[in-house]
């Protein structure tokens, strides 16, 4: 009795499910390639994603300075300049039209 | 290959999930959109896992991913009752009749399924929450009551308590029609 009416509810839901409407089976198959797609993407690329700006610069500019560092000492300073190059989220202050202002107040530091 | 038997197990519980999720939410889009959520979470973090482990683990990030829609639609829905017009949409009642696919003129058999689709899918969606986590998983997707007890988070004494009630209640409000 009782199992007849849980095979009864249950043969309801099936024919429900099989009563999907294209709309909706397409937009299920959507689904699955997205989720697929995440998983196929290379661990390389999402790693990549989540790197910040400043780490990458910084991982540059070291590399630079191990490539040049062989001929010269580093001078002194030398490390304060290249966290600051290494800061994304400092001001860029090589580009526009201050450099010269800049330049003079290096100048007059040093003076 | 890990991806294609992941896409075979997508494959094989995308439209139950989605009746599942249909009938916890009321809303077609709204369930289209958890089991996205679901497959992209199951596949992001459990993968990797044995396929073995991918149906409880998959329901069981259905069942939360529809709770936390239905939370946030809870807090939506008050927020709504303090403002002078209401959004016509949230009051909107589910009429899984009125949403199954029409078409052509249908023999009798037909509009008796019609009929006892809608009783019964409208009686599963006013069932409480976790007493229909259970009937569905149970009974619907044909999981264990071990499986089960994982897909919702809880022991299997409770699942067992919880599918009787749904079955009881219903039993109670269906006995006649079914």
């Amino acid at each position: 009795m009782s199992q007849d009416f849980e095979n009864r509810t249950r043969e309801v839901l099936e024919e429900s499910t099989a009563r999907l409407d294209g709309r909706t089976l397409s937009r299920l198959t959507r689904a699955r390639h997205a989720a697929l797609e995440q998983a196929r993407r290379p661990v390389r690329a999402r790693w990549r994603l989540f790197v910040p700006a400043g780490a990458a610069a910084t991982a540059a500019v070291l590399a630079v300075m191990l490539w040049t560092g062989q001929q010269k000492a580093v001078e002194p300073g030398a490390a304060e300049d290249l966290e600051m190059l290494a800061d994304s989220d400092a001001p860029v202050f090589a580009e526009g039209d201050d450099l010269e202002f800049y330049e003079w107040a290096a100048d007059e530091i040093e003076t | 290959m890990a991806s294609r038997a992941l896409e075979q197990f997508l494959s094989s519980v995308e439209k139950r999930a989605f009746k599942i999720a249909q009938l916890g939410l009321r809303n077609d889009d709204d369930a289209l959109d958890a089991v996205q959520d679901a497959m992209m979470k199951l596949v992001q973090s459990y993968g990797s896992r044995s396929s073995e482990e991918w149906r409880p683990l998959f329901y069981r990030i259905l069942a939360n991913v529809i709770r936390d829609m239905q939370r946030r639609r809870t807090v939506r829905g008050r927020i709504m009752a303090w403002l002078p017009v209401r959004d016509a949409e949230d009051d909107e009642d589910f009429d899984p009749v009125a949403q199954a696919p029409s078409g052509e003129p249908t023999p009798a058999r037909r509009l008796e399924l019609d009929e006892a689709i809608g009783t019964l899918e409208t009686a599963i969606a006013e069932l409480p929450r976790r007493q229909q986590q259970a009937f569905l998983l149970r009974n619907f997707e044909g999981l264990d009551v071990s499986e089960t007890a994982s897909a919702m988070g809880c022991s299997e004494g409770s699942v067992k308590t919880h599918y009787f009630r749904a079955l009881e209640s219903l039993r109670a409000r269906l006995g006649d029609v079914f």
